[in-house]
């Protein structure tokens, strides 16, 4: 079993790696890149949806 | 302050649109459960059998009911989410109409046996140009729309139906490209194993694209507004929409493992596979969490509790999924009903309930009243989620049963269940019981159209809602501020950086494959299909046999046993399209040919119960009085020239002579075994023989003597 793991690693090598560093960069990026979010600006995203709720909570 | 209006109008028009395709979807599928324990329910009559019946109830559902449904979603949210009315009427009117007439042209074509037998994107090329321009429609309606936007900051949601628009752009244009053999009829231009990869790339992307991003989006708007309160956490939903697109589109190959595809390619599927399970999984948690603290609402609203079972739903699906990717489970799993079941947990569950929890919520508000009957509502839901067990587990167990009886060996090393169809019968009680909860689930839509229904007639439909927001400031960029704001400000940017993405994957496993020549070692022995062959082939494909058998040994000994010699990659270079399967409800065919005589087939295909008793596959009696037809054969064999299958120059013209030859060796061949019918070398069963004695004997002209040998 371990030999075939091994045999078939051989060749995809370069694309495993890419993968992995592409997305542990994005990962990352996006992850640093909200946690530099102002409060007031994740607040504001997060009501963006129940803005217009005044004219509509009256149903259902 | 600005006054405008809200479209309802388009909103309710993809709504009503969704209700019907999916009462018309779901009886399809209905009719498709029942057909496999009672075959008679075939009726004998090529258009409403299985085979053509299947992709007409995927492609009901997928692109017809939950299709309606993302644009209705996407069209009340962004409108309110950009406080503007959609750029344009008239666009959103072409794409409404366009879609429907898509679907009409699907539901017609689909029966007829026109399909390019590609999972999920079966429809022919004219086709394929139609949805290519109403989704382009699409697009510049929704850009328009966000162009002309009141609100700066473009919320979730909208990142999620802007990754969804490029990537399905992407995906149907890659997954399409064929060259046009006459109106009805197209090749692909990949072949056998590149073919494969194209089409599972798409194919796991349409669940991920079509069926998983646009309803996230809906997921992050109508939640939070069902449960009147912010998504738990928006910092989360950011981070799970840039891993989820990126993640997503390597995750293809885990169709296909234990296949003739490269090892590494398999690889790569499924190590980001299992990767999914994390963003996946912090979407669940965000939609669940969401509901902190208004749990009692659950308890009386019904919007919500459809939407609960949803999200639980696609947790289910999503952790599922990437166990399903292990080669060890995937190897128990695979060509077996357990996949169909995990698709329908997904369908059923997360698309299915979702719809109908934004269905709820939403159809009272654009007709200005309350729902017909809260009571009904629940109703519908108890029986909805009840039918999803009752379908999902019935199915998880006829999958374990028959996976575990294709691998049983005595103890002197035979296979317990030799007999294909043995492994059939005895699961059958387990498709009676699937066909009990797809009713229950069934009655449940029926329940919400009456409901719906009922609520329409009380209301009057806003078609023109009167908003009023300030008009866009010129933006200002704040101290610190950083590029992501000004990617999440600026919807070009963000497509580009969706594309950029998803791109990523598709290009590093696609390219490779077909750049790098020794993925598919050639096999000397391998040649092109004969004419006769090949128009047999085309019926195969147009009978929807694919659905059934698959074309694809995999390397286990329980398999090679089984069928013969595990199918290589190099035997497939002629196969346009390749036509793996992807479910056994029959035995695989790869090594089909030589093993019974010409009249078995002949006695099978017209009677098949006569040749295997108890067998559930339907007939095919219009077979043996259509015609094979010649019309196109020489136009096939120069576009697979063009394509580079290398038959000797000139044999365009030579393919019908060449044809007529063969069918008349097949016939003679049948009259020896005493089966005579009027012109039996002209009609299609002869074709369709003479393809199925073909399949898998290519590399079998070696291993001749080394068997007498023996």
């Amino acid at each position: 079993m371990y030999k075939y793991i091994l045999e078939s690693a051989g060749n995809i090598n370069w694309m495993a790696i890419f993968a992995l560093l592409t997305f542990f960069t994005i990962f990352l990026m996006s992850i640093w890149l909200v946690f530099r979010d102002s409060k007031e600006y994740i607040q504001k995203m997060e009501h963006l949806p129940l803005e217009d709720d005044a004219t509509e909570s009256t149903y259902s | 302050m600005e006054s405008f209006n809200y479209d309802n109008k388009i909103v309710r028009n993809f709504a009503f649109a969704s209700i019907a395709f999916g009462v018309i979807g779901m009886l399809v599928g209905l009719l498709a459960a029942l057909q496999l324990v009672f075959p008679s329910l075939n009726f004998g009559i090529a258009e409403t059998t299985y085979g053509r019946i299947r992709p007409l109830h995927t492609n009901a559902v997928i692109f017809a009911f939950v299709g309606n449904g993302i644009f209705m979603g996407v069209y009340y949210s962004l409108q309110r989410l950009l406080k503007t009315r959609m750029y344009s009427d008239v666009l959103s009117q072409i794409h409404f109409w366009g879609w429907q007439a898509i679907i009409l042209a699907a539901a017609i074509t689909l029966p007829l046996g026109i399909t390019s037998s590609h999972e999920y994107a079966e429809l022919e090329w004219p086709i394929d140009i139609a949805i290519a321009l109403v989704w382009i429609v699409f697009g510049i309606n929704m850009f328009g729309t966000i162009l002309k936007r009141r609100e700066n900051h473009l919320y979730v949601a909208i990142w999620f139906y802007i990754a969804t628009w490029i990537t399905v752009t992407v995906l149907h244009v890659f997954n399409n490209l064929e060259l046009p053999v006459h109106l009805f009829k197209s090749i692909p231009v990949f072949a056998g194993v590149q073919d494969a990869l194209v089409q599972w790339w798409y194919g796991h992307n349409a669940v991920a694209f079509f069926l998983t991003t646009p309803y996230l989006g809906l997921m992050y708007y109508f939640l939070p507004k069902a449960a009147n309160r912010p998504v738990y956490s928006y910092k989360l939903s950011i981070i799970d929409f840039w891993a989820l697109i990126f993640i997503y589109i390597w995750a293809g190959p885990h169709h296909l493992l234990y296949t003739s595809l490269p090892d590494w390619a398999q690889s790569l599927g499924t190590v980001f596979s299992v990767m999914l399970i994390a963003p996946s999984w912090g979407g669940m948690l965000n939609g669940l969490l969401t509901l902190r603290g208004a749990w009692d609402k659950v308890r009386t609203d019904p919007v919500l509790k459809f939407m609960v079972v949803a999200v639980t739903a696609y947790g289910m699906a999503t952790l599922e999924g990437p166990l399903l990717s292990v080669k060890s489970i995937n190897a128990i799993s695979h060509y077996t009903d357990w996949t169909v079941g995990h698709v329908h947990v997904g369908a059923l569950g997360w698309n299915g309930m979702l719809t109908f929890g934004v269905l709820y919520w939403l159809i009272p508000r654009i007709y200005d009243t309350k729902l017909y009957s809260m009571k009904l509502a629940n109703w519908h839901f108890w029986i909805g989620t009840l039918g999803i067990a009752f379908y999902a587990i019935p199915l998880y167990w006829a999958g374990w049963t028959q996976s575990l009886m294709w691998k049983q060996f005595t103890p002197d090393g035979f296979l317990v269940y030799g007999n294909f169809l043995e492994t059939v019968t005895q699961i059958l009680p387990m498709y009676m019981l699937r066909i009990v909860g797809g009713t229950l689930y069934y009655a449940g839509v029926l329940m919400m159209v009456y409901n719906i229904w009922k609520t329409v007639a009380a209301g009057k439909l806003i078609a023109d809602q009167p908003a009023q927001a300030p008009a866009l400031e010129a933006y200002v960029p704040h101290k610190g501020e950083y590029w992501h704001k000004w990617i999440e400000r600026k919807p070009i940017q963000m497509l580009i950086a969706s594309a950029v993405l998803i791109l990523i994957g598709g290009l590093v496993e696609i390219i490779p494959m077909m750049m790098i020549d020794n993925n598919v070692p050639k096999i000397a022995s391998v040649q092109p299909y004969t004419p006769l062959e090949l128009e047999g082939r085309d019926i195969y494909i147009r009978e929807g046999c694919v659905g059934c058998h698959s074309q694809m040994i995999r390397p286990f000994r329980s398999e090679t046993e089984r069928y013969g010699e595990y199918s290589k990659s190099g035997e497939f270079i002629y196969d346009r399209p390749f036509l793996w399967g992807s479910k056994r409800t029959g035995p695989d065919l790869h090594r089909q040919g030589g093993k019974y005589p010409d009249s078995w087939h002949y006695n099978h295909m017209l009677e098949p119960e006569s040749m295997s008793p108890g067998s559930i596959m339907p007939p095919y009696p219009w077979l043996f009085k259509n015609e094979i037809n010649t019309k196109y054969t020489a136009a096939k064999i120069k576009t697979l020239q063009t394509l580079g299958t290398p038959y000797p120059d000139g044999y365009a013209d030579r393919a019908v002579e060449d044809l007529e030859k063969q069918a008349k060796q097949v016939a003679e061949r049948l009259s020896k075994d005493g089966i005579n019918q009027d012109n039996m070398e002209k009609k299609e069963i002869v074709a369709l023989i003479a393809y199925l004695q073909r399949l898998g004997t290519d590399i079998k002209v070696k291993q001749t003597p080394a068997a007498e040998v023996k």
